[in-house]
């Protein structure tokens, strides 16, 4: 009797086993076409995308959306990927630690999303095209390659720039300064204060600030030369007068910066700007919630400003962080694909997205906010201010040529004095000379 | 031998090696397959994801010569073999004799106590001592303000020059009571009448410990030695990368974190692999060498 059981246990793991193999292949019953969405799970929840694909759903009884949402999506998608299984529509932005995105970019293995720029939205009239804010697409973030070709779609955007409080600012007597000099004079009175000028959670938070300072420095033309490993850039008088304002504020730094400035203790950094350690620091408008629970100065506010002007009046540019969403040139589904990404810039898809502060760059939007994010969003209202997008274009792979790391990192090396000014510029010339090769 | 004594050999051959099988397959495809797989890839340039894989042969390894940030961290990793291999294997030979020679009264609480943080998952340990170090309010930081000895304070995860021996501090923490139960467990089995003999020919108890403990556990320690070799690698790479992230820029990178970001982060996954080849080599050369220079004679009791 007994070894019956046993031998009936392992029949049943057997088969268990068996099925628990064969599961993954969900084969096609009853005409359905099942869609495979795969999302990030960022700072705005999951409950937002389950109600968008039930409300798409609705519409489209044929279609059967799966979703596979993870806060770190890449672990649980990529194996699969590269046993060929690939899912139809991904929302995950780049610049995460395992740059999946940017991979398939430098692989190539992205479905051209160009023709669905023309595509009407399911349900309304316009286009894809004619409902987003201009100037989203058409940078090396939606066309990594620079040419005329959309690969990703911009899903939600926000500004990045300088948080501060504005309550002490207000108590203090302090002004947001406006340009540089202005930065440079309000750290020497915060100083005799005791108070420090700049801190940074981790080094790659620099990314906002040294975008937006290229491109106030030498113009737009000049940060796409940067971002495209244009030969000698890093020599060139601009490229200097970044790192000499960059090297200059970081002498400002708070002296916890660098000992907090890693995975474990960054928000301590964080921290610095809500109990009034340090002026100003770095940071997208995910702050607001990253950190809404953690103790903080009486009369505390969030303030964001863009970078400061390198002169008075100039113009200004605040970096725009954008999430993408993509499909795989490998996935199953294409053309059903594309008609739930059209749906999701429709107009009942981007009020559910709103409601979780997920912003889309959809035109008009940003009159429909409330609360902190309609201050942040103003940014953009002031007319010597632009929004600026993009990062550094995708090439082949290089092996040991992190140009992030080099500009960013450097910071932390920087301010202990590890390191020159010089070495950094020289440091950084050579990687982008060896990505400028490898792009070419 | 008989026949039928024969046959029965050849009945038990085929049994044998029908229950050996299953381990053999899984072996073959979960150890042998990734491993051999691991060279190959070091020869090619391929991203991880895409079908095209291009054979670049011996470039990978040539080019890790020129990598700064590799030369640095191969530095490091054997800075912390060296550094956690001596101090651990130090504290835990000596801790172990005071434990089993000297009759300590709550000698099992101190056991337990040492040997408490080798079940902790290195994150939980990260989180600790992430506290223990904190620059303001740290334990450390805390209790030398405490004591008036402010000069000594330090930014222990923020300073370039101290920031390794951070890690291999919470290194050391880790696993020397695990360490320190091996080797009480083997000097516990040395028999008393040695010591005893010893003592009545007037011998102290360090001369004790040279003289009698030290080369009796010799085969022990050799073992342990191929131990720290595995740790100092694997180890130092979940902490590192739990804790530092390598930073700050690249002072505590290890062999493994940057072989993860070459492999991962920065798309080089031919060029990572390479990196594994490096460790893969190392570890089995240092293992070698440790093991033939402290090859000796085994003395039994």
């Amino acid at each position: 009797m007994r070894r019956r059981l046993v031998l009936v246990g392992a029949a049943v793991t057997a088969l268990g086993l068996v099925a628990g193999c064969s599961g993954g292949g969900g084969g096609p019953d009853s005409g359905k076409t099942t869609l495979k969405v795969a999302a990030l799970e960022g700072g705005y929840g999951r409950d937002m995308y389950t109600q968008v694909i039930d409300a798409y759903k609705a519409k489209n009884p044929g279609v059967d959306v799966q979703l596979q949402i993870s806060k770190s999506i890449e672990d649980e998608i990529s194996p699969n990927m590269k046993a060929g299984k690939f899912p139809d529509v991904v929302v995950l932005g780049q610049g995460r630690k395992a740059a999946l995105t940017e991979t398939l970019v430098k692989d190539k293995a992205l479905e051209n999303l160009t023709p669905l720029l023309s595509t009407k939205v399911p349900g309304e009239e316009k286009t894809v095209g004619d409902k987003l804010t201009e100037g989203i697409v058409g940078n090396l973030n939606t066309n990594p390659y620079g040419g005329g070709d959309t690969y990703l779609m911009p899903m939600y955007y926000s500004p990045t720039g300088l948080f501060y409080n504005k309550g002490l600012f207000a108590s203090k007597g302090f002004k947001v300064p406006a340009t540089w000099d202005e930065m440079f004079a309000l750290g020497e009175q915060a100083k005799a204060q005791g108070l420090p000028l700049f801190t940074y959670p981790t080094a790659g938070y620099l990314d906002s600030y040294f975008f937006a300072l290229l491109a106030d420095v030498g113009g737009e033309q000049f940060y796409t030369d940067v971002m495209t490993y244009k030969q000698g850039v890093w020599q060139t008088p601009q490229a200097k007068q970044v790192l000499d304002i960059t090297t200059k504020l970081l002498g400002y730094a708070a002296p916890t910066t660098v000992g907090y400035a890693n995975e474990q203790d960054f928000t301590k950094n964080q921290q610095s700007i809500l109990e009034n350690k340090a002026l100003f620091m770095p940071n997208g408008t995910w702050i607001v919630g990253e950190m809404k629970d953690a103790p903080r100065a009486a009369g505390f506010q969030w303030g964001l400003t863009p970078l400061p002007a390198v002169t008075a009046g100039g113009k200004r540019y605040i970096t725009t962080s954008v999430e993408s969403v993509w499909i795989p040139s490998s996935a199953g589904h294409k053309d059903a694909a594309k008609d739930f990404i059209a749906y999701l810039y429709s107009d009942e898809a981007a009020a559910i997205f709103a409601k979780s502060n997920a912003i889309q760059p959809i035109a008009g939007i940003a009159a429909k906010l409330t609360g902190e994010n309609a201050d942040f969003y103003k940014v953009y209202e002031d007319p010597a201010v632009s929004a600026l997008v993009g990062g550094f274009a995708s090439t082949a792979p290089v092996e040991g040529v992190d140009i992030k790391g080099t500009l960013f990192d450097t910071a932390n090396s920087v301010i202990s004095g590890d390191k020159t000014e010089a070495q950094w510029q020289t440091a950084l010339d050579e990687a982008s000379e060896k990505l400028r090769q490898a792009g070419n | 031998m008989t026949a039928a004594a024969k046959r029965r050999k050849r009945g038990n051959g085929g049994f044998v090696l029908a229950c050996l099988a299953p381990a053999l397959v899984l072996f073959a495809v979960f150890m042998i397959v990734p491993t051999v797989n691991v060279f190959r890839m070091s020869l090619y340039t391929w991203s991880g994801f895409s079908p095209d894989m291009r054979f670049v042969g011996l470039d990978n390894f040539r080019r890790l010569l020129d990598d700064d940030q590799f030369v640095r961290a191969f530095q490091n990793t054997v800075a912390l073999l060296v550094v956690v291999t001596v101090v651990t294997m130090g504290m835990g030979l000596f801790l172990a004799a005071i434990m089993t020679r000297q009759k300590l009264s709550g000698r099992n609480l101190y056991r337990f106590v040492l040997y408490v943080p080798n079940v902790l998952s290195v994150v939980v340990i990260a989180a600790i001592f992430s506290a223990v170090y904190d620059q303001e309010n740290g334990l450390l930081n805390g209790a030398l303000r405490v004591l008036s000895l402010d000069g000594l304070q330090q930014v222990w995860l923020g300073d370039q020059r101290i920031v390794l021996y951070s890690v291999a501090i919470a290194m050391v923490w880790q696993s020397l009571g695990y360490y320190m139960v091996l080797y009480m467990s083997s000097m516990s089995s040395i028999p008393e009448e040695l010591y005893e003999a010893s003592s009545l020919d007037g011998a102290s108890a360090g001369k004790q410990f040279f003289s009698i403990t030290l080369p009796l556990i010799w085969q022990h320690l050799r073992t342990t030695l191929t131990f720290f070799v595995m740790s100092a690698v694997n180890l130092s790479f979940v902490l590192v990368r739990a804790m530092t992230g390598g930073g700050p820029d690249g002072a505590s990178e290890v062999l493994l974190s940057y072989m993860y970001k070459q492999a991962y982060t920065n798309s080089s996954y031919g060029y990572g692999m390479a990196i594994g080849v490096v460790i893969f080599a190392f570890s089995f050369l240092v293992s070698l060498l440790v093991s033939r220079a402290t090859k000796r004679e085994p003395l039994q009791f």
